[in-house]
């Protein structure tokens, strides 16, 4: 077996033990949604306060990216890791054996690491492809539209997660979509009405 | 030194390694034909096992080795036959 595949047939493996891809699908949801939610409060708080220097729009939304990322891997690193490392000592009372060094033991570790990354990642991620539209002001007409353009991908990306959990649920994918967007949408009204 | 043919083992397992997982471990070891795993007992977290393995060379530490890092625990080894050729035990008036 080459080496490729067999770390391919441990990674499934760990993955089976500590059921890394169910937590993953739902901190990787929760997580993007933060981010974009959190990044729209950031366009319109900077929208309604007039600013009209992308620079500072940039700053203020990287930060609160990096800020979201180290938030989420550092917490969910800490969380999973006492959570996992609770249920490790409670299954060796019962077995009676030490299980740190046996597979069970290794997949709660990766488990921790891969969910951390995951909980760290998406809201950075997201958070940082709402703001593209600011890194390349020169293709727009206004700032305006760079603002209106970062709304747009950041609604797009709500229905898209949408879509993410509906197909998850084996729901409607329209109506999941629509959900997400609808929290988008209110959030940009009521930021709006609060700049008034 | 006689080699182990048989192997009888009372086991404590976390569900996960299924014993599907175990048996094809411990069934590619060298020296051993065969692997029959059967629960007795389950419990919320853990399961009984009965480990029954037959080979030509027998290897007890490896195969303690795996159960062990399968998140098993050996808590008896009920049956052992060493020699040329596997017998089974002998019925005596006091049994």
């Amino acid at each position: 077996m080459s080496p490729f595949r067999g770390m391919l047939q441990r990674i499934w493996e760990y993955d089976r033990l500590a059921n890394i891809s169910e937590i993953a699908r739902r901190y990787f949801a929760m997580n993007a949604f933060d981010g974009v939610l959190t990044i729209i409060g950031v366009l319109m708080g900077n929208l309604t306060a007039g600013v009209d220097n992308p620079k500072i729009v940039l700053s203020t939304g990287l930060a609160t990216s990096i800020a979201m990322g180290v938030s989420g891997l550092w917490g969910a690193y800490l969380t999973e890791t006492a959570e996992r490392k609770r249920d490790l000592v409670e299954l060796s009372s019962q077995t009676l054996t030490d299980l740190n060094d046996t597979r069970i033991g290794r997949a709660s570790r990766v488990a921790a690491v891969a969910v951390a990354l995951i909980d760290g990642l998406s809201p950075f991620l997201a958070a940082l492809i709402v703001l593209t539209p600011f890194f390349a002001t020169g293709l727009f007409p206004t700032l305006t539209w760079v603002y209106y353009t970062s709304l747009g991908i950041a609604l797009l990306i709500l229905f898209a997660l949408g879509l993410f959990l509906g197909h998850i649920s084996r729901g409607n994918l329209i109506i999941y979509g629509v959900k997400t967007v609808v929290a988008g949408i209110v959030s940009i009204i009521i930021s709006l009405l609060l700049g008034e | 030194m006689g080699k182990t043919r048989r192997l009888v083992l009372d086991t404590l397992k976390p569900h996960e390694p299924s014993i599907i997982e175990m048996a094809d471990q411990l069934s590619e070891l060298y020296g051993i034909y065969a692997v029959n795993i059967s629960i007795y007992e389950m419990d919320r977290k853990v399961e009984n096992a009965k480990i029954t393995i037959e080979g030509e060379d027998i290897s007890y530490p490896i195969v303690l080795e795996i159960i062990n890092e399968m998140g098993g625990a050996v808590h008896s080894i009920d049956e052992v036959v060493c020699g040329k050729q596997i017998i089974d035990d002998s019925a005596t008036l006091q049994d």
